[in-house]
């Protein structure tokens, strides 16, 4: 009986090392994503280290590393800050999303985007300038192209 | 040898005097003496502070303090004993363990199993206005203000109910003809706030709004006249309320489908 509870104290303590190591790996993401509801006002520096939902009123600034869904009917008067973001709603103000942003029919914006990848559904509303980087290569690329081209051809003649 | 023996204090709580308990409380009493962690057990007064009771037991060498009851024991118990130096257990019995769920310690006989486990976590509890609380913060509906880790507001034009959730999940209707009722489990790491406003229905009704939801580390709740705060089952009136997360405050024993 002496050696079997042993061997279960054993069990325990190896148990209580795996416990202490799934602990450490789970900290420091949010699962509950942060919501902000229809009658709320959020004022000052709005940030999260999860998802935003914002269903209220939002002023000041936004910024999360994951995802932003502003819904139908909500508003932000704020520089945003996002790693993908779902636009329904109001924005106004600039808008840097690091990879995906989605403006639905609902949605009204007033302020630059600059953004890796957009989708804009027929009846959005955008005012301001759309910035791409990978536009901004290609771009200067041809500029340059263009420019040595002409140099060329003005040695040429 | 030495090293595995430990003390276990059981602290009973006084609804646990019904008779109806009486059959599981005997079954995990003899269960508990199988598994050879049976120890001193004490009746605890519903007006007890148990602080000094635990102290008491620790410095008679009892290693662990294992609490039998429901959610409103574990309030009761922890809010004042998650100082001491020791290591907590939880026996579920009966209606209302929704603490249990979140910690994955099985109600009735079950508990015992996990309890012999004894899978060890160091867990965070809530403090405000220099007290502790563990299972959930509640202020009634009332005109607040909530300011997070000092960089944002949130307001509202209606009377909101705040609930700061630490170990019991937050449990919520969309209105009051659904059927379905929301869950939300609380994580380790950070305590989670739900904002509901009051707001207006028709000429003389009211009804909640579905919830604002919040993580954080520290807020404070700010009113111009005086609001009631429910913690662990005991009401005071504030004016200002800083709540903070003590992190790995209490070592508790744990099962193994718990919530975080």
């Amino acid at each position: 009986m002496i050696f079997k509870k042993n061997e279960t104290q054993e069990e325990y303590v190896a148990e209580e090392d795996t416990v202490m190591e799934d602990n450490s790996q789970s900290s420091g993401e949010d699962n509950i994503d942060t919501v902000v509801g229809p009658s709320m006002i959020v004022e000052g520096d709005f940030a999260s280290e999860g998802n935003i939902v914002v269903k209220g009123t939002v002023t000041g600034s936004v910024c999360t590393s994951k995802n932003l869904t502003v819904e139908e009917g909500a508003k932000i008067l704020a520089n945003v800050k996002a790693g993908s973001a779902n636009v329904s709603g109001e924005v106004q103000g600039n808008m840097r999303v690091k990879d995906y942003l989605e403006l639905s029919s609902t949605a009204r914006i007033i302020g630059d985007i600059e953004v890796r990848t957009i989708a804009v559904q027929a009846g959005a509303l955008l005012f301001g300038k759309v910035a791409m980087p990978g536009m901004e290569k290609s771009e200067t690329k041809s500029a340059k192209n263009l420019k040595g081209r002409n140099r060329k051809e003005m040695t040429e003649e | 040898m030495d090293k595995f023996i430990a003390m276990y204090v059981y602290l009973y709580d006084n609804f646990l005097n019904n008779k109806k308990y009486a059959s599981v409380l005997k079954a995990m009493e003899i269960r508990l003496t199988d598994y050879g962690i049976a120890g001193k057990i004490l009746h605890l007064n519903n007006y007890v502070d148990v602080k000094p009771i635990i102290d008491d037991e620790i410095k008679r060498g009892a290693k662990t303090v294992v609490i039998v009851g429901n959610d409103k024991t574990f309030g009761h118990i922890l809010s004042r004993g998650s100082t001491c130096d020791c290591v907590f257990g939880f026996l579920p019995i009966g209606n209302e363990n929704t603490v249990a769920e979140v910690l994955g310690v099985p109600t009735g006989l079950e508990a015992v199993n996990a309890l012999a486990r004894r899978r060890k976590e160091k867990l965070d509890v809530g403090w405000f206005n220099n007290r502790y609380f563990v299972s959930q913060l509640r202020i009634p509906p009332a005109k607040v203000r909530v300011v997070y880790d000092e960089k944002f507001q949130v307001s509202t034009t209606y009377k909101m109910e705040v609930v700061v959730c630490n170990f019991q999940p937050f449990y919520w209707k969309k209105n009051k003809k659904d059927a379905v009722q929301q869950v939300v489990h609380p994580q380790d790491g950070k305590l989670e706030a739900f904002l509901r406003p009051l707001t207006k229905k028709g000429w003389w009704g009211a009804d909640f709004e579905e919830p604002s939801i919040f993580p954080f580390e520290e807020m404070e709740i700010v009113a111009d006249s005086p609001f009631i705060v429910e913690a662990d089952g005991r009401s005071t009136k504030e004016v200002k309320v800083k709540i903070r997360l003590a992190k790995n405050k209490i070592t508790m024993i744990v099962g193994r489908n718990r919530k975080f």
